[in-house]
């Protein structure tokens, strides 16, 4: 939903008609490639993605779900030489629960994510926040691999990817390599990513019974709308009501979703009760540097953090 | 190049261009033209169709990305002998339509809605069609009609319509 030309990883640049460029650029990098005859590729397995990707890098479009990408190309898709799509790769779209962790294929939308009982159950940050993509119209095509490799800093789906500690598994057709979610995400719309990776799957440990969590999305509109800021907050209780582990995770407020690590200090280790929930706002406010924009101003930004931050705690404490 | 798709329970052949979007085939190859482009961004809901059973912003789907797919529109609504799907008709009973423009998105919404929810509350209504914008406003009659359909097609029969109201 963003409407920006700025370039992701794993985003070609539109090269327009630069037929000549486009050559010179192949045979520097020594491959072969039938420029022209190859305008929309959708790879049914996932080895034949990956082996486009190698071929063709950022010169070919990667859609997934598009409510990115035909947005970004809005009234210029003749600019696009190549799309690579991902959607009939089947292998992409399972959810598989294991004993201490859930993988989730980069292409489940968020309309599954949404609905599942079991994600609902055990990922209730993910759940919550996919219901609030955009409607259904969006959360039906959009997907979570979208969401992480678009890597907007206002992505609905990353502030609780950071609170669940998800690691992200990149392929390419030499292989496959693990990026925390906190080290992939560099920049506004940059990431880690290579023009020969795709994302593959996004692996969450299963989060212990008894974790306690909140979610809050802050918009304009209740719906159909780009988050001014998210905030996923998750502490895990041993049997005295102690916080054992706190991890809160914020989106649009800082160049990239963050984690507020001075927050997570302060709690870890304290009984639940014994929480000063407005220290604990403050604190987060303190540790995000948000920017003015059409979504909302830098105050705006550091008093709502403070305020959904303290509302949270005092949520858990009354619970 | 060249996708099979069924739309309105018709299996269609079409030369299609990556440059385009499904709206665009729907709306000037297949003059199917009940879905309207709004914003053309994804963030009216007026170009809302059935693909493969779930509603999506029909300018967001690249053509090509159709092949193979299952799309419903208003115009697969009506009855072989040309009646109006009971939807259709409550949205006319109730006034729900004012300048029209967003009604074929809503009705495909509130239609997918019914599938899963028979007896939606108010609220659920509003939620299932948060993404279908009506800039008359006229939400209240929308989310009547998406109601009264419910009930009338809950009772099974066609002649207590008129008491509804």
């Amino acid at each position: 939903m963003e409407n920006s030309r700025r370039n992701a990883s794993g985003r070609p640049k539109a090269s327009g008609s630069d037929f000549e460029a486009e050559q010179e650029n192949i045979q520097e990098l020594g491959r072969e490639v039938p420029v022209g005859s190859a305008d929309y590729l959708a790879p049914k397995s996932l080895k034949k993605a990956l082996e486009y990707r190698s071929r063709y890098g950022y010169k070919a479009v990667v859609i997934a779900g598009g409510t990115d990408i035909m947005v970004d190309y809005f009234e210029r898709l003749s600019e696009v030489s190549s799309w690579l799509d991902l959607t009939k790769i089947q292998d992409l779209k399972e959810i598989k629960f294991g004993p201490e962790k859930i993988r989730l294929g980069s292409m489940v939308t968020h309309r599954k994510l949404a609905t599942d009982s079991r994600i609902r159950e055990n990922l209730p940050l993910l759940a919550e926040s996919a219901s609030e993509v955009g409607a259904w119209q969006i959360q039906s095509r959009g997907t979570l691999g979208g969401n992480i490799v678009t890597s907007s800093p206002a992505g609905d789906a990353l502030a609780p990817l950071l609170a669940y500690q998800a690691r992200f598994i990149l392929g390419s057709v030499s292989g496959q390599r693990e990026v925390a979610a906190e080290d992939f995400f560099t920049g506004p719309k940059e990431n880690v990513m290579t023009q020969e990776e795709l994302l593959i799957e996004v692996v969450i440990p299963t989060p212990r019974e008894g974790t306690l969590s909140r979610w809050k999305k802050v918009g304009k509109r209740k719906a159909m709308i780009i988050s001014s800021l998210t905030m996923a907050l998750l502490l895990e209780l041993d049997d005295k009501d102690e916080i054992t582990a706190a991890r809160a995770a914020y989106g649009a407020v800082a160049p990239r979703p963050i984690r507020a690590t001075e927050l997570e200090v302060y709690l870890t280790g304290r009984k639940l009760t014994e929480i000063s929930a407005g220290k604990a706002g403050e604190l987060a406010a303190q540790e995000i540097s948000p920017i003015t924009d059409i979504r909302g101003t830098v105050d705006f930004r550091c008093q709502v953090t403070r305020d959904i931050t303290e509302q949270a705690l005092l949520g858990f404490q009354q619970e | 190049m060249e996708i099979t798709f069924t739309i309105n329970n018709e299996k269609r052949s079409l030369e299609v261009s990556p440059h385009q979007r499904l709206l665009d085939i729907i709306r000037k190859d297949l003059g199917l033209t009940a879905a309207k482009e709004g914003c053309g961004k994804g963030e009216c809901g007026a170009c809302t169709v059935l693909f493969n059973g779930e509603p999506v912003a029909s300018c967001l789907v690249l053509a090509p990305q159709a092949d193979g797919a299952e799309i419903l529109t208003v115009e697969g609504l009506i009855s072989r002998e040309g009646e109006l799907h009971p939807l259709q008709q409550a949205f006319l009973d109730t006034g729900a339509v004012q300048c029209g423009f967003c009604i074929p998105g809503s009705i495909m919404t509130g239609y997918r809605l019914l599938q899963d929810n028979p007896e939606p509350k108010r609220e659920e209504v509003r939620q299932a069609l948060a993404g279908n914008i009506c800039r008359c406003t006229g939400y209240q009659k929308i989310v009547d009609a998406v109601q009264l359909a419910a009930s009338r097609m809950q009772s099974g029969g066609d002649s207590s319509w008129a008491q509804d109201l």
